[in-house]
């Protein structure tokens, strides 16, 4: 076998030090990618929640019940709920419930009424936990940090002249997911991503591939006005990405047995909004991507990093660090994980998703017209 | 058309890329009815000019006006005026050539009855056959065709033709070539750019840039006259070599 000649090696070893120096796009990817992941990284991997919302349902009313209520009230991640809609009633189960559809709390402790006249005779009670299951990571986190206050709790009763066998214990019931399938959990988020990365695709490489072929030039120079060939743009792939989503959800109903529990009217309603959103993002990235390569990376990129770190999917928002967690309102995923999990999951309605279609309909005019001014703007600057 | 003024008025044009001068104060005009061949090497600056003419470039300093109309100042009602085939794209590969026609006279926001119309002549040119083919499966020649016809479609005065016979064989050039004297013959204006020197004989005058520099313009046979030359060609290198190689 011939050796290797030293002198072409190191002509291709300069050649590519000189280019990776000279071109900014490799700087960028060796020294600006790693520093924003690991930012990024660093303040969403954690699985500590700054905040659980719970309703707690005292039926007892005693002094030892309102003890454990304040348990639960006195740790700092922990806000409780326990006031019904009229004033000064107690919130009932099915508020509680409610709100636990909506997502406005993450569990409802129950207190049973007997709970100091059992725990006196026989040693022992259960608390009821009624935890949200749509995203079983935050249920097993929740009921970890549900374990250890009783646990304190007990302790604290032990170390007041208790028995030994007096002790509270949990009794567990986990709505909406009650196997805590994780695939109930992944499935509808991996649904969500990959329609946000599909819509965005779509538009950015259909404006990039105009503007790599030159094709831009004639649009340009035609009567047709900027935001004419954005919409134009924009609703074919509003069909195409729907039927996508369509087919997307019909594979996990089907293939992994994911339950639709709600409406699919209503979850397709709020697709269009999402696809929309995936759509203007598209476009405002193609008005800075020259080639379709890089059109298409930065999508990857801006797409799905966000939607798995700072949407809810992987790590609980609550666990994020308050700027990550200004930038995960910007996220469009962050709302449709909510919708799609509440309407697959919790057979949630149309009422319960207002503000996140608000939210939604927000960002997708934000982005179209950011896209439109930077598009009109690319445009006017040859002029 | 103002016959008064010239269709085409080009004043010190400038282009910076960056430290780069891609074309150098150039001027020049080109009357309405004439078809000007723009002639130069790869790079020597015609579709940047051509490109700053229809406002796809920025102008770096210097004055284009479009029938008296100011580049910069008018832009739309200069757009309305010009037709434009690019050597780079002028067609969607994946389009039929009717298809194409339909989308550009759809743009050009051209009546359905005159889209019908245009379709029809479209088809009394080429076979139906060819016209429902992909783009990117028809000869080039009839690409050619179909990239002038639709250039043509919103009825332009003034029409720029940045290199729109390169790629094709000489019996389509010498077909295009007869298209261009039909419309001149409608009264239309030409600019075609053209590194073929034979192409040279087809054109009323021409203008020969290099380097971002007009080294030679006026009438063929006068230039060769003057110059004291036998063929655009030895005119062509003369030119270029008294201005310096790349």
């Amino acid at each position: 076998m011939p050796s290797a000649n030293m002198g072409r090696i190191k002509a291709i070893i300069v050649k590519e030090f000189f280019h990776i120096l000279r071109d900014p796009r490799s700087l960028t990817m060796v020294f600006i990618t790693p520093l924003v992941m690991i930012f990024i990284l660093g303040y969403s991997v954690s699985y500590d929640l700054n905040r659980i919302d719970a309703a707690v349902i005292d039926l007892d009313q005693s002094p030892l019940s309102k003890r454990l209520a304040q348990a639960f009230a006195a740790n700092r991640v922990f806000v409780v709920h326990n006031r019904g809609d009229a004033p000064g009633r107690m919130l009932s189960l099915g508020e509680a419930e409610e709100m636990l559809r909506r997502r406005e709390i993450k569990e409802i402790i129950v207190i049973p009424a007997d709970l100091s006249r059992r725990l006196a005779a026989r040693g022992s009670c259960e608390i009821g936990l009624i935890i949200d299951g749509s995203e079983t990571n935050v249920a097993n986190l929740v009921y970890q940090y549900d374990e250890r206050i009783l646990l304190e709790f007990n302790s604290g009763l032990l170390a007041a002249g208790g028995t030994a066998g007096r002790l509270l214990r949990l009794d567990t019931k986990i709505y909406f997911n009650p196997e805590v399938r994780s695939q109930f959990f992944f499935i509808p988020g991996l649904v969500a991503v990959i329609l946000l990365m599909i819509s965005a695709m779509l538009t950015s490489l259909s404006i990039s591939r105009e503007r790599e072929t030159g094709s831009i030039a004639l649009l340009f120079i035609s009567p047709l006005r900027s935001r004419e060939i954005i919409i134009g743009k924009t609703i074919p792939y509003i069909i195409v990405a729907l039927l996508d989503g369509v087919f997307i959800l019909l594979f996990a109903r089907f293939w992994f047995g994911i339950p639709l529990r709600g409406s699919l009217l209503v979850l397709l309603l709020f697709a269009l909004l999402y696809i929309l959103s995936g759509l203007a993002l598209g476009i405002l990235i193609s008005t800075s991507a020259p080639t379709q390569r890089t059109a298409m990376l930065a999508t990857l990129l801006i797409t799905m990093l966000p939607s798995f770190l700072l949407s809810g999917f992987i790590f609980p928002l609550d666990s994020l660090s308050p700027v990550l967690r200004a930038i995960s309102y910007a996220v469009p995923a962050t709302y449709f994980l909510r919708i799609i999990r509440g309407v697959i999951l919790k057979g949630a309605e149309l009422k319960h998703f207002l503000f996140e279609g608000g939210m939604l309909v927000a960002l997708s005019l934000v982005l179209l017209a950011a896209a439109t001014r930077k598009f009109n703007r690319q445009r006017k600057a040859a002029q | 058309m103002n016959a008064a003024a010239p269709a085409i008025a080009v004043r010190d044009l400038s282009k910076n890329f960056g430290r780069f001068q891609a074309v150098k104060g150039i001027s020049f005009d080109v009357a309405p009815g004439e078809i000007v061949g723009f002639l130069g090497p790869n790079g020597a600056g015609k579709t940047t000019t051509i490109k700053m003419i229809t406002g796809l470039l920025k102008i770096t300093s210097g004055t284009v006006l479009v029938d008296g109309l100011d580049r910069r100042e008018q832009p739309a009602q200069v757009k309305r005026k010009l037709g434009y085939m690019s050597q780079k794209f002028s067609l969607y590969p994946l389009l039929t050539a009717l298809e194409n026609i339909e989308f550009f006279g759809g743009i050009s926001g051209l009546a359905p009855r005159e889209l019908k119309a245009a379709m029809a002549r479209m088809g009394e040119q080429v076979d139906a056959a060819v016209l429902g083919q992909k783009i990117h499966d028809v000869p080039p020649g009839i690409r050619q065709k179909v990239a002038l016809f639709v250039c043509l479609l919103p009825g332009p005065e003034i029409i720029l033709l940045d290199e729109p016979t390169s790629g094709v064989d000489p019996e389509a050039r010498r077909l295009f070539w007869s298209e261009i004297y039909r419309l001149k013959t409608q009264g239309k204006t030409l600019l075609v750019s053209t590194h073929n020197l034979d192409e040279a004989e087809y054109c009323d005058r021409i203008i020969i840039i290099h380097n971002g520099e007009i080294v030679a313009a006026g009438a063929p046979d006068e230039l060769l006259r003057r110059k004291q030359k036998a063929s655009i060609e030895e005119l062509f290198k003369d030119a270029i070599s008294e201005h310096g190689q790349d």
